[in-house]
């Protein structure tokens, strides 16, 4: 009866020698095991995502040739807008350059764009995070700010060989100093407390009193520039509540966030020319 | 065995002891049994029933503790009720939260004492209570270091302040930096880790867009525990209290409770050694106080700031109607955005620049006092408008002194009323005294408060304002009155000394015709205007005043404000009066007197809006110095600025182009 009573006991007592071994085990050693670990599973994840670019692809190429004319049609359409953009743009940036030159203003951070795809997204109500098909092998630091078309992605949070991690300015543990635009006095803004599937949030404090915003009424919250991580102007979101904080001194409120943000595909991560 | 049995409890002697089935003796011990258990229940019930209350009040008075925050200052606004005087600005700080560091300080202390005993020195280790306090310090040390690696700073961590931060304040962060740029702010905010113990964050200060402008009228804040919480909960509890701050002069000192914030309040559970458990179990916000709408009007105040620019004096600026103050300027003044700096104290006590001399300035009026005799004279009748009372040669005798207008060098021969009020005739004034006698001098002087504090909303009014008289001469001075003192009080020199904001009042009272108006700083939208005893001249005494008061301004001592282009005004008559008393000085082992320049004026002449007086001290014995020359032209620009808002108020909206 004893014997078979340890028989049935066996599988607790290996989770436990096993528990009790990583317990002892020096913290080298585990932080080791751990980079080791992900950068095993990185191709999993990366060729996951590659085959998705696949798939699409081939369902891409089922659609039928009238479908491919009238999709190339409104391409064409969009390309030549996006031309008259950058036509103008490079005409600002001129202009910009010659005033900044004239006014002696020292130029913004530079920085260098590093396109990525996304390879997988991990959202939970811990943490909402993104990893991306480039790492060191681009010269990917950790803390690099990383954007979209619709603005502020999050930052950088792990380097990996072949990946990066890129913490989701959704996650809480992400905090910008932000200026409502068109004021320059900053207030800090923080990512909310993000169900999976629910529309992202985030949290702003230390707003001034005679800031005000409703649902029917934001305000854009856009990068301060003051913090030397990200650069200025880069849209955060959408100021759409304030009310009177606790201590009564300020106004807190909500962000709301750019959906496109559980859905993102392609970042850019600016890799500042001068590393910090 | 049943044999057995019987036998040993018959026996006699023997050693097993019999029982009875029931002995009487035992109900006594029962009853006091019984008594102890009602003793014991009735204690119980009297702990748990009478006494609940106490022990509740007792069990949190242990386990919670209250946090006071004061609520914002209300701001102070111009009379234009947009302008901000003083508001309140954001102070950005770090903040190390110490409920946090419960482990880490003890894994400090512990290496502490490893590190004694491993160098060897374990008679020499601290008590426990040094070696948390050495803990203390490092800990914090460690994280200020963090921000200095990031800042670009290096701050030392205060022992002083942080022993006794954790012995009182346990419960509230330790301020690490309060001191912080915006732009160190937001480096802190976005490079600090979320979870770390040191949380950037933001008090509020108080913030005066204008710098020094109307700094002693706005007045000053300090710091206070002293914060009212009569309203708020746990009133018994253990409290501990964030500063809150309390006017200490000017309208911050006069309007306290107005500007005062509501306090707001947290109550917080602890655990056994005093650390703050979350979330809060209760919590009330602070509430910001009421704002404060003054009468200033910010472009007049710059104006007459400016025109005072370097030189010592003050300048006051009152609306005819209501009495309420447009502008009150004194300098030497302060920065009151820099107030907190280091030496700004010891600089302004450099300067003399506590002295708000619009309310504590007590100068000699001078000639400014003429306009005081010559309605005195007028309502005794001894000074008719169409005749002259003197023949003036450059000197006067009164009782046995020579009296001299403009040292004897000017001869005015048989001047009029009018002109001399125009000129500043001294001789003219001496007889105009002289007939007036002392006593209708004083009264009619007394008539328009000349002797009384003013009583402005501003603390700290003076009350060395002298109109004398052979009795307040007697005694004051113990000496008998001469006819010499009735000619010096005639004009404004003498004993006499009032202050520039008490001219102020009377020029505004001269211009409504009545004898006191009453200053206020307050702006009321739609004030009544002012009404008080009348003068008491018939029209045409009070035209003749009005036509000296605008020869004045036109071809007498101030005529530079109508002849030089610069400080015309088109289209407004000015009715002044200059003023330029001596005072005796005793400078480099030799007596001399310096001068003081006065001006008080109104305007229009015709229809009186505003009423302004000057005084400016002068520095150097000899300098030519006057009110003419010196105080005259920052009434001007204070006018001038008027009138530029005035009509720009009044013309007309340009018209959009329109094609039919």
């Amino acid at each position: 009866m004893p014997f078979r009573r340890l028989s049935t006991a066996r599988p607790f007592l290996t989770l436990g020698l096993v528990v009790g071994a990583w317990l002892v085990v020096p913290v080298v050693v585990k932080t080791f095991a751990r980079a080791s670990f992900f950068e095993l599973t990185a191709p999993i994840s990366v060729s996951a995502s590659y085959l998705r670019d696949l798939q699409q692809y081939w369902a891409l190429r089922l659609h039928s040739n009238d479908e491919l004319v009238r999709a190339g049609h409104d391409l064409s359409g969009v390309l030549s807008r996006y031309e008259f953009a950058v036509q103008q743009n490079t005409e600002m940036r001129a202009e910009i350059e010659r005033l900044e030159g004239l006014l002696r203003l020292p130029a913004f951070a530079n920085f260098r764009m590093e396109h990525a795809r996304v390879a997988s997204r991990d959202f939970s109500g811990w943490w909402q995070r993104i990893v991306i098909r480039k790492g060191a092998n681009y010269g990917v630091p950790v803390g690099a700010p990383v954007i979209f078309a619709g603005g502020v992605v999050g930052r950088v949070a792990e380097v990996h060989a072949y990946t990066a991690v890129v913490e989701l300015i959704t996650s809480q543990n992400v905090r910008l100093a932000g200026v409502v635009e068109g004021d320059t006095r900053p207030i800090s803004f923080q990512g909310g407390l993000n169900p999976t599937f629910g529309p992202p949030k985030g949290v702003v404090e230390f707003v001034p009193l005679d800031v005000f915003a409703a649902p029917n009424a934001t305000k854009r919250l856009v990068t301060s520039g003051l913090g030397g991580v990200f650069p200025p102007g880069l849209t955060i979101g959408e100021i759409n509540t304030l009310a009177i904080s606790s201590d009564g001194l300020f106004k807190t409120g909500e962000v709301k966030l750019d959906e496109r943000l559980g859905s993102i595909s392609e970042v850019s991560v600016l890799v500042p020319l001068e590393q910090p | 065995m049943a044999a057995d049995d019987v036998n040993l409890a018959e026996r006699p002697g023997s050693l097993v002891e019999s029982h009875r089935t029931y002995d009487t003796r035992l109900i006594f011990f029962y009853f006091v049994v019984a008594a102890l258990l009602l003793v014991l229940a009735g204690g119980l019930a009297y702990q748990q029933i009478v006494k609940t209350t106490v022990h509740g009040d007792a069990e949190k008075f242990q386990n919670q503790r209250r946090i006071l925050i004061p609520g914002p200052r209300g701001n102070i606004y111009a009379r234009d009720g947009v302008t901000i005087l003083v508001g309140n600005r954001p102070r950005f700080a770090v903040m190390l939260h110490l409920d946090e560091l419960k482990l880490e300080l003890r894994r400090e202390h512990i290496r502490i004492h490893n590190n004694y005993l491993a160098a060897g020195e374990k008679k020499d280790v601290p008590s426990y209570s040094q070696l948390e306090q050495l803990a203390r310090v490092s800990l914090v040390q460690r994280y200020l270091d963090q921000l200095n690696v990031i800042l670009g700073r290096d701050d030392q961590a205060d022992p002083k302040k942080v022993g006794a931060h954790f012995q009182q304040n346990l419960l509230l962060p330790f301020p690490l930096l309060t001191d912080l740029s915006p732009e160190e702010f937001a480096k802190l905010v976005e490079r600090l880790p979320v979870r770390s113990p040191l949380e950037p964050t933001t008090t509020i200060v108080r913030d005066y867009p204008f710098g020094s402008a109307a700094a002693h009228t706005l007045g000053i804040v300090g710091s206070t525990d002293d914060i009212e919480s009569e309203d708020l909960p746990g009133e018994g509890l253990r409290t501990f209290k964030l500063k809150g701050s309390v006017g200490q002069d000017g309208l911050e000192k006069t309007f306290d409770s107005l500007l005062q914030g509501e306090a707001g309040g947290i109550i917080y559970r602890v655990d056994p050694t005093g650390y703050k458990v979350n979330p809060p179990l209760e919590k009330r916000l602070p509430v910001q106080g009421k704002n404060l709408v003054t009468s200033i009007d910010i472009d007049l105040q710059l104006a007459a700031e400016e025109a005072i620019g370097d030189q010592i004096g003050a300048a006051v600026a009152v609306d005819v109607a209501t009495g309420e103050v447009l502008a009150i300027a004194s300098k030497p003044d302060y920065d009151l955005s820099k107030f907190r700096a280091p030496g700004t104290i010891a600089d302004i006590e450099a300067r003399h620049a506590w002295t708000n001399l619009a309310l504590n300035g007590f100068y000699p009026p001078g000639s400014t006092f003429k306009i005081v005799t010559a309605i005195a004279g007028m309502r005794r009748g001894v000074l008719p408008l169409d005749q002259p009372i003197v023949d003036c040669e450059g000197y006067l005798k009164v009782g046995n002194r020579l009296f001299p207008c403009e040292n004897g060098l000017v001869h005015h021969g048989e001047i009029l009323l009018r002109n001399a009020i125009a000129q500043s005739c001294e001789i003219f004034f001496y007889k105009a005294g002289e007939l007036t006698t002392i006593e209708s001098l004083a009264a009619e002087a007394k008539r328009f408060h000349l002797d009384q504090r003013t009583g402005i909303e501003l603390p700290g009014e003076g009350g060395r304002m002298i109109v004398p008289d052979p009795e307040w001469k007697l005694k004051a001075v113990k000496e008998k009155w001469f006819p010499g003192d009735t000619a010096l009080t005639a004009t404004g020199q003498g004993f006499v000394l009032v202050t520039p904001l008490q001219m102020a009042c009377f020029a505004a009272s001269v211009a409504r015709g009545e004898v006191w108006t009453q200053p206020t700083l307050v702006h009321q939208e739609g004030r009544p205007a002012q009404h008080t005893e009348p003068i008491g001249l018939t029209p045409a005494q009070r035209a003749a005043l009005i036509d000296g008061m605008v020869g004045c301004t036109t071809t007498g001592t101030a005529k530079t404000l109508t002849s030089i282009e610069g400080y015309r005004i088109a289209g407004v008559h000015i009715a002044g009066k200059t003023g330029t008393p001596q005072k005796d000085v005793f400078r480099d082992g030799k007596a001399s007197k310096i001068n003081y320049a006065w001006f008080i004026c109104f305007a229009p002449a015709e229809n009186p809006e505003i009423a302004v007086a000057i005084a400016i001290e002068g520095d150097t014995p000899g300098e030519t110095f006057g009110g003419g020359e010196h105080a005259a032209p920052i009434a001007d620009a204070v006018l001038k600025k008027y009138f530029e808002k005035k009509n720009r108020a009044a013309s007309p909206a340009a018209s959009p182009f329109k094609v039919d």
